[in-house]
């Protein structure tokens, strides 16, 4: 099979990395609540159509721009996770991790099921005119909405950082990931702690949500396929690593892109998970090291 | 005496009687008897027979890997699907007979789960639950886009398969053995051995428990079993592809149906199996209904009844009974 | 006592009282059933089948119901959610004719559903009618005795853009993309039939891709047709990909002069979902409320006041369906199986999608059109006689 020229290759790989960048910000989430609440939370990628949805309507409904709205989406699933968490998993806390993990499986198929009833499966995609045009830097053309969508990601990215590394909350939170017992001897709220830990993370998934929303389209079902590439981000960056969330989803953006390029489109979700099974293989801890 | 004994015990006494009345004069004549009988069943109870043996089949083998052995596995999908393909594959190509089949088809399930155990079992809790999860997908993927197999549109069954109520007798067959293998399992000094693994792994390795061999033993066999009810499931549709074969819907189902039975119990799946279905049926005309309700089932299982509906039923039986648990 | 001992005997009895129960036989009432997708991927789809389906049968009750063995008898319509997934249409079959004992079967949508269905009929000897699969894909299965469709040939289909290039002398580079998916039609369509009229027709393939039903990227196989430069573009891929590849080819800026996309670009949510975007993409149809076939405007109009929505050609193959069905039960004045199937055999009369008479391979051809979304409505190019429009080329610059 012939490799294409040289501007094809050069723009599927420009269009893959800034595209990572907002695999970033998906996988963050995951690895917010993996690595301070060891929560397995296999509903992300339902949280993340549900931002889809909610910029969806938001748009049709009330006019606001997609990627204007973000902040109000994220917040208002932020609030709307509080007290999910509060329902759902403050009671299994101290069960282990299999309760949890499974109460978030059967929330996930809830979800789906409910945004089907609601929504039908009928495909939709997020309008902005943004969202279906090229931006040519030099030789090489991109959706101008991958650009768009790798700030936005990268922005969110290190106001997550802010937030863990220079805020009394943050100091907290570190806190209770590294021991949560000691942490609660130290007058830690731990539950609080993970709680909004939890909201955080299912913002970050309701704005990727979004961001995939205007670049490509959704149905109920869209979750799956970003959870998975989402665990992958989060094991190959070093669970709970927030730079390293952020250097591995763009790795993988380049690297979903060699594999198209190589092989098709097709195997880009492949490529992916293979990815993932090899750094599961090596070196379960994550390839970038240090921690947040 | 025979006590309330659903989790075995290390008395060789209550063992042995256990197993002489219930595996050995009980159930199989219960079998015998329901396999004449159902030769008067309308279709329906034939199909719905037929869906739950199998189901109760998969979910008796997740029970022993996750329940008995805490080896979470979100790949079930894969050994329903390779047992499917596979049997389609001998059919068309050998034109091997359906006794060979079959049981061939579980033994390819078993071999891609003795690949993938050296890698699999490198991986812990959570990360061997995703990891398994992934390489599911990842064979699903690859099977979509491989035309040596048919790729999406799949493959056809060369041959006509035998009638309803024959496939419902295999069925049954395939749940007897089953019932076997896990009766000797659980009843016996592998399962201690099991469950010690399950339990602390590194302590069990510490006394001597050679824990790679236990879990692969348990993987092995679980994938062969899991492999054979999709590969009955193949020759019934008579048409395999990997959207049905290797589709996330049987990891789902299998999960549901054990852990709101009551993982790591015996009676567990059955129960699981009953329940989930009956309620399929009954809400037949709406589907998203359907999964929406069990999810919530799920939830409210995990957070008052960890030990599913066998754990809650003998719970208040113990109570009613002013044992003292 | 033994809890264990309990439990077995529960369960054996739950076992055994279910086995004997039967369902409730209506013996005044005949049974159709069908198994469609009403959610999961095709359940646009789905939605038209239901109506066609529902309204066929509606009318007939008006009437009366089917006269047979001497008396008028109503139609009961059993229908079934497949959630696009084959084993459960196959799962779904065998329910309808076990418990809802159903006489006869209408047919679910796409080659894997209906062939799913088509196999357990065809196994236990019922009939069954289905629009919504393309013949070949059908006819490559294997030689049917119970299963019959009415639809269009892919051939037909493929063939059907460079047949109207060459009518309207429409002028291209004359270079072509292919890009389809991967399921039964799409490797006939995209890899067969369209590489092959291409090169009678002197145009080159510059690229044939085919991917899976599940790949929402299209950046790569986008932008390698765009630096092929081709002017005709040819797609074939289910909704969801459609909405997203038509997306992403603006966003690559990738405006070639003809674009077709097949299966894709024909339910109204597509145009919905791709706005102004849509303007002047083709997809093959088979049916408008302006052909001049018995019902053709007045079902649409139904179908609108109705349902508040847009017509699809759909409801018009399914209600067809049901009405050969129906036709043919009333034909053999009887509710014997083999005699119903012989009946379907003799169909010849005109409906509502056109005439329809099943050859020796149990398959009616329906003729195809070619559509074009324009403005938010679906209009009829091509050929100049069904024509109720203009053709657009080139295809809009998006801006």
């Amino acid at each position: 099979m012939s490799l294409p020229n040289f501007e094809v290759i050069a723009g599927s790989l420009a269009s893959g990395l800034l595209l990572g960048g907002s695999l970033s910000l998906i996988a963050l989430g995951l690895s917010i609540s993996l690595g301070v609440m060891r929560l397995v939370n296999l509903a992300h990628g339902e949280l993340l159509v549900c931002g889809a949805y909610l910029s969806y309507f938001l748009l049709n409904y009330l006019g606001i721009d997609p990627i204007l709205g973000l902040p109000l989406v994220g917040a208002m699933v932020a609030v709307i996770a509080l007290p999910f968490h509060r329902l759902l998993i403050a009671p299994l806390a101290g069960k282990g991790m299999e309760a949890p993990m499974m109460t978030m499986f059967g929330f996930s198929i809830i979800l789906q099921n409910l945004m089907l009833l609601s929504f039908s499966a009928d495909t939709r995609t997020i309008e902005a005119s943004y969202a279906t045009q090229p931006l040519a830097m030099g030789p090489v053309t991109v959706p101008k909405i991958y650009l768009i969508g790798f700030f936005v990601s990268v922005a969110l990215v290190w106001c997550v950082h802010m937030v863990v590394s220079r805020t009394a909350f943050g100091r907290e939170l570190r806190a209770s990931s590294g021991d949560p017992g000691a942490a609660a001897t130290l007058g830690v709220d731990v539950r609080r702690v993970h709680a909004i830990t939890f909201s955080m993370g299912a913002a970050c998934a309701a704005m990727g949500g979004i961001l995939i929303g205007t670049a490509f389209s959704f149905t109920p079902s869209t979750g799956a396929t970003y959870l998975l590439i989402s665990f992958a981000i989060v094991v190959l960056g070093g669970v709970g690593n927030i730079f390293g969330t952020l250097v591995a989803g763009i790795a993988m953006g380049v690297l979903q892109s060699v594999g198209a390029v190589i092989l098709g489109d097709g195997y880009r979700d492949l490529v992916g998970l293979i990815l993932f099974l090899l750094a599961l293989a090596l070196r379960p801890g994550g390839i970038v090291s240090g921690r947040a | 005496m025979l006590h309330a004994a659903y989790e075995p015990t290390n008395d060789p006494e209550v063992i042995d009687m256990i197993q002489k009345n219930v595996s050995r004069i009980l159930v199989p004549s219960l079998l015998m008897a329901l396999a004449i009988a159902s030769q008067g069943f309308s279709d329906y109870a034939l199909e719905i027979g037929f869906r739950l043996l199998v189901m109760i089949t998969l979910a008796e083998a997740w029970n022993l890997l996750a329940g008995y052995g805490g080896l979470v596995s979100l790949g079930t999908a894969s050994f329903v699907g390779i047992g499917a393909y596979a049997l389609t594959g001998l059919v068309n190509k050998a034109h091997c007979p359906l006794y060979l089949a079959i049981p061939a088809a579980g033994l390819a399930a078993s071999l891609l789960a003795l690949l993938v155990s050296r890698a699999v079992f490198r991986l812990r809790g959570l990360y061997f639950t995703v990891g398994t999860l992934a390489l599911a997908e990842a064979l699903r993927m690859f099977m979509v886009n491989y035309d040596g197999f048919g790729g999406a549109s799949g493959l056809f069954l060369a041959e006509d398969p035998p009638s309803l109520y024959v496939l419902f007798c295999i069925a049954l067959v395939l749940m007897a053995f089953t019932t076997l293998v896990m009766s000797i399992a659980t009843a016996s000094r592998f399962s201690i051995l099991l469950r010690s693994v399950r339990d602390d792994e590194d302590a069990a390795a510490q006394i001597g428990v050679r824990a790679f061999r236990i879990k692969l033993i348990a993987f092995v066999v679980a994938s062969f079993l899991m492999g054979m009810a999709g590969a009955l499931q193949g020759l019934k549709v008579g048409t395999v592809e990997p959207y049905g074969m290797f589709g996330i819907q049987w990891t789902v189902s299998v999960l549901s149906i054990v852990i709101i039975g009551g993982q790591g119990l015996r009676w567990g799946p059955i129960v699981g199996a009953l329940f989930v279905i009956a309620l399929g049926e009954l809400l037949a005309d709406y589907p998203a209904l359907h999964l929406a309700i069990t999810g919530l089932i799920l939830i409210v299982v995990i957070r008052f009844a960890p030990k599913g509906l066998v754990g809650l039923a003998s719970a208040m039986s113990a109570k009613k009974q002013g044992a003292v648990t | 006592m033994n809890f264990q001992y309990k439990l077995t005997k529960l369960s054996t009895a739950v076992c055994l009282l279910a086995g004997v129960v039967a369902s409730a036989h209506a013996a005044d009432e005949i049974v159709i059933g069908a198994s469609i997708p009403l959610s999961g991927p095709l359940a646009g789809f789905g939605m038209y089948q239901k109506w066609g389906y529902e309204t066929a049968v509606k009318d007939q009750n008006k009437a009366g119901g089917i006269l047979v063995d001497g008396k008028k008898i109503p139609v009961r319509l059993v229908i079934r959610d497949d959630k696009t997934d084959p084993n459960v249409t196959a799962g779904n079959t065998e329910s309808l004719l076990s418990r809802d004992n159903a006489i006869a079967l209408l047919g679910s949508c796409t080659p894997a559903l209906v062939n799913a269905g088509a196999l357990v009929a065809e196994r236990r000897k019922v009939p069954i009618v289905a629009g919504c699969d393309p013949l070949g894909a059908f006819r490559s299965v294997r030689k049917w005795n119970y299963a019959w469709v009415m639809f269009f040939d892919e051939g037909d289909l493929a063939t059907a853009p460079f047949r109207m290039m060459s009518d309207y002398g429409i002028s291209t580079n004359k270079k072509v993309a292919i890009l389809a998916d991967n399921g039964p039609d799409g490797a006939v369509v995209g890899g067969k039939i369209w590489p092959e009229t291409a090169k009678g027709g002197g145009y080159t393939v510059e690229q044939n891709t085919s991917f899976p039903t599940d790949t929402q990227q299209f950046t790569s196989m986008v932008a390698q047709a765009k630096s092929t430069g081709a002017d005709v573009v040819l797609v074939d891929a289910i909704p969801p990909q459609a909405i997203a590849m038509r997306k992403q080819m603006a966003s690559a800026g990738f405006s070639p002069k003809v674009l077709v996309m097949e299966k894709g670009a024909e339910p109204e949510f597509f145009a919905q979902a791709t706005g102004k975007l849509a303007d002047g993409v083709l997809v093959g149809g088979y049916w408008d409320p302006s052909f001049p076939y018995p019902g053709a405007a007045d079902l649409a109009k139904r179908f609108e006041s109705d349902t508040k929505q847009t017509q699809s050609q759909h409801i018009a193959d399914s209600h067809a369906a049901a009405q050969v069905l129906m036709d043919a039960i009333a034909a053999a004045g009887t509710l014997d199986r083999e005699k119903i199937n012989a009946a379907i055999a003799k169909t010849n009369k005109n409906y509502v999608i056109g005439p329809v008479k099943f050859d020796a391979t149990n398959t009616s051809a329906i003729p195809i059109t070619l559509m074009q979304w324009q403005s938010g409505k679906a209009v009829v190019v091509w050929p100049k006689d069904r024509a109720n429009g203009k053709l657009l080329f080139p295809l809009p610059e998006a801006k």
